[in-house]
């Protein structure tokens, strides 16, 4: 058997130890999510527009991630709407940051690894780049969307009327504790998945203006910082809607 | 209160111009010869195919610049470039923009090579712009989130490079330490040195040591049947140690994250209820991590997999299988996101029973 199989099989055995039916039902979206990610880069390699592509599978999987295992409702949506406001801000920010930048591609550093390939394979590189930005931070943002709603709403459950600043102090203190541990999950996941490039770096000796201009590590940066800012924007868009929902259901209920 | 935000809103206008200013003049600190692109003519553009069927588009254009900084300051030089329309490797130069470059001279005539483009003032506008966001939201205590990141990374680029220079043929034990001292620190400045520090240190080191261990047991067993450890990008050490070591941050960050979470709720509950009873509190903890454990792996699927999309559709274009192509060029990141999921299933039994026996252990 392949290590893996093996591997996925003791996480599924886990999961299910530790989260019983929830658990299961995580795992399989975590099989959903792996194939539509499967499938992102099958229709990029065949062809498809990368951001279009992205698009539909990125807003699939935050469906997915918030809906499946959350049975309450209105802090679902919240979430899910607060998640697809983000997503378009971050593509007006990233794609002429990207532009500007000329982070995609492939690096000179990588120049050993795919010297076997021709590169000029008539896709749009940059269009890739913006596309795999936007998704790997989707999981992060849609994490914190939930969090912040979920925390929100029992605190109205429990505290009853109160004045809308008070809400967003209340959510602004749920976000900062969710976003300190959050920023941790992304630089210890970014940075320690990119070891490797970081030991070849030392191992080069590299100047500081290598390290604020080369294209890989700008670019792994970059992609810690976007994350930063779309979990901060969301944690503030998730914060003023509920606020919003709230002071409306109360001007409602007045009248 | 309106005065304030004023105040505030012109320092971060001010901040980003004097960043603006700053870095597009700094060519004097740089010890690499800067060319600034004064005018571009572009030259033919031929198509090009390859025999899998794939069309680009390459096209030639002159390059004039004028040199920056160092000896050379204030001459001009001019040099050839190709680009491809898919800008896999190469660039498409354009008026205005900052480049690196190496002057050599041959038989008399000076050769101009671009070895990099200049990406500082955007780095340090994109900091700026996600500091100030920061500030904007969560005020001065967002500052110090960012603080906490900014230690950690200096104390990473600190190991690695110990890593680089003691070259010991088990590397893994240096970042197996450096994970608890990772650990420790930031908790630290998260929870502070109380009682709540240590159980939920306690739970990190025993979810991901165990998750850690169960893994090398299952690769051991299957004798890493399917791991092209070769495969890792930049390798310059022992592939598969390095591999692990890599997977050890990773899965570091999210069981920190999971665990925080279910000890901080204990303790909380605890707070408000001092009556509670170890099973009550042992049982919340694990509702807590039924919440957190699908959000949280699916954060890992997304952050390892999606790094390996652009090398993915290369080797897709390029005529190789679906199997070939997964087994070199995401099956790493996707095992890297399956162990950090072992780690986060573990540590929710292991931090709710930790944190229920130590705070339902005094009241017996």
């Amino acid at each position: 058997m392949s290590t893996l199989i093996a591997l996925i099989l003791v996480l599924l055995c886990l999961m299910i130890f530790s989260g019983g039916r929830r658990g299961v039902s995580a795992f399989i979206t975590l099989i959903v999510n792996f194939g539509l990610l499967f499938l992102t880069v099958i229709l990029i390699s065949g062809g498809f527009p990368p951001i279009f592509v992205m698009m539909f599978t990125g807003i699939s999987m935050l469906a997915i991630i918030i809906y499946v295992g959350n049975e309450n409702e209105a802090q679902t949506n919240t979430a899910f709407l607060a998640t697809l406001l983000v997503l378009m801000v971050m593509l007006i920010l990233i794609i002429p940051m990207n532009y500007l930048m000329q982070i995609y591609g492939f690096s000179s550093e990588q120049s050993e690894e795919i010297e076997a390939f021709n590169v000029a394979i008539g896709v749009n590189f940059s269009s890739i780049a913006i596309a795999t930005t936007i998704l790997s931070t989707l999981g992060a943002i849609a994490e914190a969307a939930i969090a912040v709603a979920s925390g929100m709403e029992e605190i109205i459950e429990q505290g009853g009327s109160k004045t809308a600043n008070e809400l967003r102090l209340s959510g602004r203190n749920i976000g900062l504790q969710i976003m300190g541990m959050t920023f941790n999950t992304l630089f210890f996941g970014m940075f320690g998945g990119n070891l490797a490039l970081f030991i070849l770096i030392s191992k080069l000796d590299a100047s500081f203006g290598y390290y604020a201009n080369s294209k890989i590590f700008v670019s792994e940066t970059m992609l810690v910082i976007y994350a930063a800012i779309s979990v901060v924007l969301v944690i503030w868009v998730t914060i003023e809607m509920t606020v919003l929902k709230t002071s409306k259901a109360k001007s409602g209920n007045k009248r | 209160m309106r005065k304030k935000l004023f105040f505030e809103c012109i320092i971060m206008i001010l901040g980003a111009i004097v960043i603006f200013v700053i870095s597009t003049h700094d060519a004097f600190l740089y010890k690499q010869t800067i060319l600034q692109v004064t005018e571009v003519s572009q030259g033919k553009t031929f198509k090009t195919s390859d025999e899998y069927g794939n069309h680009d588009k390459k096209t030639n254009q002159r390059v004039d610049g004028l040199i920056l900084n160092g000896e050379k300051k204030g001459k001009k030089f001019s040099f050839q470039n190709t680009y491809a329309a898919s800008g896999g490797l190469s660039q498409n130069y354009q008026k205005g923009q900052q480049i690196f470059v190496t002057i050599s001279k041959e038989n008399g005539k000076y050769e101009v090579t671009p070895t990099n483009y200049k990406r500082d003032t955007y780095l340090f506008m994109m900091c700026w712009i996600m500091i100030c966001l920061l500030f904007i939201v969560m005020k001065i205590d967002g500052l110090r989130t960012i603080i906490s990141v900014l230690i950690n990374f200096i104390l990473f680029l600190i190991i690695v490079q110990l890593d680089v220079w003691w070259n010991i043929t088990n590397f893994f034990v240096i970042f197996a330490v450096s994970a608890v001292i990772f650990t420790a620190i930031t908790l630290a400045m998260i929870v502070g040195l109380n009682k709540q520090f240590w159980v939920t240190f306690l739970s990190i080191v025993s979810g991901t040591s165990i998750a850690l261990l169960i893994s090398i047991v299952i690769m051991w067993i299957t004798q890493d049947n399917g791991m092209h450890y070769e495969a890792l990008d930049f390798a310059t050490q022992q592939p598969k140690q390095l591999f692990l070591s890599a997977t050890l941050i990773g899965l570091l960050g999210t069981v920190m994250d999971a665990s925080t979470d279910i000890v901080s709720t204990l303790f909380e509950l605890k707070r408000s209820q001092p009556q509670v009873t170890f099973q009550q509190l042992y049982q919340s903890g694990r509702e807590v991590g039924k919440d957190i454990m699908g959000p949280l792996i699916n954060v890992l699927l997304l952050i390892f997999f999606a790094e390996t999309f652009t090398m993915a559709v290369l080797y897709f274009r390029t005529g190789n299988t679906i199997g070939y192509t997964f087994s070199w060029t995401m099956s790493l990141g996707l095992t890297q996101a399956v162990i950090s999921g072992i780690g986060i299933a573990l540590v929710i039994p292991a931090a709710s029973l930790i944190a229920a026996w130590s705070l339902g252990g005094s009241e017996k």
